[in-house]
């Protein structure tokens, strides 16, 4: 079932997948993203959980009461409504580039041929989107740069990275909320902690909000 | 009224489970919860559980009882149960007292054994639930899991235990949903999944469930990168290299691997009880079938 260009799909006998795109762009981004929180904000009966990544947006629902075709029925006409939601927050996250907070900050910045002061202005000189959560516990993706910020990721994986850790690759930055394996360069840390299981919710940035990097030093 | 359980021996992967940390996908944790959920539910309602926790363990567990006595209902799977030496029912509860050692050991199946308890844990609750995520090492005791010398504290009354019929058990293939990139793969490769055999590997535990595809259904069949999305339990990931993956209750919360199949809820806990070794076929179902016989286990 197709509407804009959407994808109502089963994921197994409990969700629902809408699907906007079948490769990451930031269109198909800002949309998924919308949708979810228009469907946050106007619950649907039956649906127990809404959770968006980055072109797609699952709809977890009880499957003992809702009927999976009447729930889609109701998607699909709220995704002709085509909500874009703004106003979201601006987030400050002070940052230490380099040094052993940022140990790959060198090879990154000459990598794009900058100096690695240009390189953190040419970082830090636009806010981002939060893109996606949900990789790991407060695990933010961040995006995006533009083209001539773009580098692939590492040949291989750093087995662990510790929470704070500042993450950069495909033209996005990601923040670590918790020690985590990651193939990502590792360019700064932060004294920021995206994850506090003592709250309710855990996380303070949400899909949507925008986030501005300062340097610490 | 407080009974001590003191754990004198546990297997891997012993944890303390309830019904779930659900809602908390988008924050990057997954539900965990009992990996056979009907028997973490059936050995609840033999205990006349008082809260909705209690102990998964795999090949063994010893504990001994301390203060006041307490029922203990235990199901899931087939394990050999002791009390004091003698040997127990399974599945089946009973009222234990100060001094009294329950020892469990391997039976002839399943993986996943669960003991509930006519009165509550005394355990706090993490961000809605009791439930360890091994994953996100929350919940439970300290996020851990259960080993010698750690000691659980139960605290309340219970509800009259209920006389439950054992589960007659379902046989045949594990039923499944196509999945969200099914349409990634071949005719041929699908048609060959769904009649195919594979084995349960060794590598299994609470995040996913490795298979052996001795037919080689998968090889070659390798799919470019995808935008990862969030993931549910029982979703059948292919890996690159053409291992299939089925992802269980600790599940990692978002992937990148395409997913050829979701095996549905009814079947999940049938799946969780395999052991490494035992052959599996899969049958693809409709979600209106799926839903049906949920409905029908009321």
């Amino acid at each position: 079932m197709t509407q804009d260009r959407a994808t109502i799909m089963p994921l197994g006998d409990s969700a629902l997948l809408v699907r906007f795109s079948d490769t990451l762009d930031d269109e198909a981004n800002r949309r998924a993203v919308s949708f979810a929180h228009a469907l946050e904000n106007d619950a649907i009966e039956h649906v127990l959980d809404v959770v968006p990544s980055l072109v797609s947006v699952l709809v977890r629902y009880d499957p003992r009461k809702a009927n999976p075709t009447r729930l889609a029925g109701e998607l699909s006409l709220r995704l002709r409504a085509n909500p874009v939601v703004g106003d979201n927050h601006l987030h400050r996250i002070d940052v230490h580039f380099g040094g052993e907070d940022g140990p790959d900050l060198e090879d990154v910045a000459s990598k794009l041929d900058l100096s690695t002061q240009a390189f953190v202005e040419h970082h830090n000189a636009a806010s981002l989107r939060v893109l996606t959560t949900g990789f790991a516990p407060g695990f933010v993706y961040c995006g995006f740069h533009p083209e001539h910020m773009v580098v692939p990721r590492r040949a291989s994986v750093r087995p662990l990275v510790t929470a704070g850790s500042i993450l950069f690759a495909a033209g996005q930055t990601a923040i670590a909320a918790t020690d985590i394996p990651t193939g990502w360069h590792v360019i700064g840390r932060t004294s920021f902690r995206n994850f506090d299981p003592a709250r309710m919710p855990p996380t303070s940035l949400r899909v949507g909000d925008l986030v501005e990097f300062v340097s610490a030093g | 009224m407080t009974t001590l359980l003191q754990i004198e021996r546990a297997g891997p992967l012993t944890t303390i489970q309830d019904h779930g940390r659900f809602g908390l996908l988008q924050h990057g944790i997954s539900a965990s919860g009992p990996m056979d959920r009907g028997a973490f539910d059936r050995a609840g309602r033999r205990a006349g559980a008082a809260d909705d926790s209690g102990i998964e363990f795999t090949q063994t567990l010893d504990l001994t009882v301390a203060g006041e006595p307490v029922r203990i209902g235990w199901d899931g799977g087939v394990f050999r149960a002791r009390i004091n030496g003698l040997d127990v029912p399974w599945p089946h509860s009973t009222v234990v007292s100060k001094g009294d050692c329950l020892s469990i050991i391997p039976g002839p199946s399943g993986v996943y054994g669960y003991l509930r308890f006519g009165k509550m844990l005394e355990l706090p609750s993490v961000l809605g639930s009791r439930a360890t995520s091994s994953r996100s090492r929350l919940g439970g005791l300290g996020g851990r899991m259960l080993q010698a010398g750690n000691e659980l504290t139960l605290i309340g009354e219970g509800l009259p235990p209920q006389h439950i019929t054992d589960d007659p058990g379902t046989d045949g293939p594990i039923r499944f949903i196509w999945g969200v990139h099914s349409e990634h793969f071949s005719r041929d490769v699908r048609q060959h999944f769904a009649t195919a055999t594979f084995r349960v590997s060794a590598a299994m535990d609470r995040m996913s469930v490795r298979l052996i595809d001795a037919e080689n259904v998968f090889k070659g069949a390798s799919i470019l990168s995808l935008v990862s999305e969030p993931v549910m339990p029982g979703d059948i990931q292919i890996l690159g290299d053409g291992t299939p993956i089925v992802l269980m209750r600790d599940h990692q919360p978002t992937g990148g691997y395409p997913r050829i199949g979701t095996v549905i809820s009814a079947d999940l806990d049938r799946f969780a009880q395999l052991r490494s070794g035992s052959s599996v076929a899969f049958a693809p179902v409709t979600v209106e079938h799926a839903h049906q016989l949920l409905r029908s286990s009321l």
